[in-house]
């Protein structure tokens, strides 16, 4: 079996784009992109890994945050959407990671087709 | 707060909270508030849709979140790569980049490509500083086959020194633009593994 360190790196070097893909219809607060991540991925194993990554993109200027009080809850969420500059870095990151993804699985393909037959 | 939490409950996450905050280091107290309030709201809104909440529920939520010793040194490194790629501080960009050249090959790269930059810019203005006080052991050299430039104690017999003073404008002038040209190499650099998957190791 591979480690969990490949497999932590794995992730890590997915996430931030899995995080800029959740945002890209709107905005959303961290536990809302942490749902959409758990719905639609595999790449949390600590919930938590995802505000300090949302904290440095918004230093990046690629994301920006808004407080918003919650009259529902009581108690306030912190609202992230993409930039024009976090938009942009989103598809070239999209285009480039389909790239990458496409040689991977023409490299990939043959073995994992051997290997059912 | 509007959850109406069992005294214990709540010092559970109180301890919690505490000891991120401990774990987060030398980050601004303005940051550092903006995340307690953060992570408490992510807490308090698991436990809410969690029905009712016992121990062993808060424990899962608290568990699921990652320990504070785990998520803490996370926001010091990224918050360090993001100060580094918008700073001009080459003692902060170089220590950014030599957390990246211990983890791949390119970051080694460009740490020996930085360390090398500015031992380069550092010995122009060095040199440039030092001339008025070792007149004679300060200069750039030519002759027998050979160049050298800096701090040379005894002097160099066979060569003939070839700045004189000039060595401190030059010194002066090549030294800070090398220091720019390190700078601007690493932030670009820094900035360009950001958002590749295959190099994102920083």
């Amino acid at each position: 079996m591979p480690d969990e360190n490949w497999r932590s790196q794995l992730r890590k070097g997915w996430l931030e784009l899995a995080i800029l893909a959740t945002l890209w219809d709107g905005r959303l607060y961290g536990l809302e992109i942490l749902r959409r991540l758990e719905n639609d991925s595999d790449l949390l194993v600590t919930e938590g890994t995802i505000y300090p990554v949302l904290n440095r993109l918004k230093e990046d200027g690629a994301v920006r945050a808004e407080w918003e009080e919650q009259s529902d809850s009581g108690h306030p969420r912190k609202y992230y959407s993409l930039t024009a500059a976090g938009r942009r870095r989103t598809l070239t990151m999209a285009h480039e990671s389909a790239e990458f993804m496409r040689q991977m699985s023409g490299l990939l393909g043959p073995l994992l087709k051997e290997e059912r037959r | 707060m509007s959850t109406s939490f069992d005294l214990d409950l709540q010092t559970r996450v109180d301890t919690y909270l505490m000891n991120l905050r401990r774990c987060l280091g030398e980050l601004p107290a303005e940051e550092v508030n903006d995340i307690l309030r953060e992570i408490r709201g992510h807490i308090l809104e698991r436990a809410e849709s969690a029905g009712e909440l016992t121990d062993e529920k808060l424990v899962a939520i608290l568990k699921a979140l990652g320990k504070p010793e785990d998520i803490g040194p996370l926001y010091q490194a990224e918050a360090m790569v993001a100060r580094a790629r918008a700073s001009f501080s080459p003692t902060l960009i170089l220590r950014t980049v030599l957390r990246w050249a211990m983890k791949s090959v390119v970051g080694f790269a460009v740490f020996i490509v930085g360390l090398t930059g500015y031992g380069m810019a550092l010995s122009f203005l060095v040199s440039a500083v030092m001339k008025p006080i070792f007149p004679d052991h300060v200069g750039a050299w030519l002759g027998d086959g050979g160049f050298s430039m800096g701090m040379e104690a005894p002097a160099p017999l066979h060569r003939t020194e070839i700045l004189g003073w000039w060595i401190i404008p030059i010194g002066l002038v090549v030294g800070t633009l090398l220091l720019i040209a390190t700078t601007r190499f690493l932030r670009w650099m820094l900035r360009f593994a950001s958002g590749r998957p295959a190099l994102a190791a920083v």
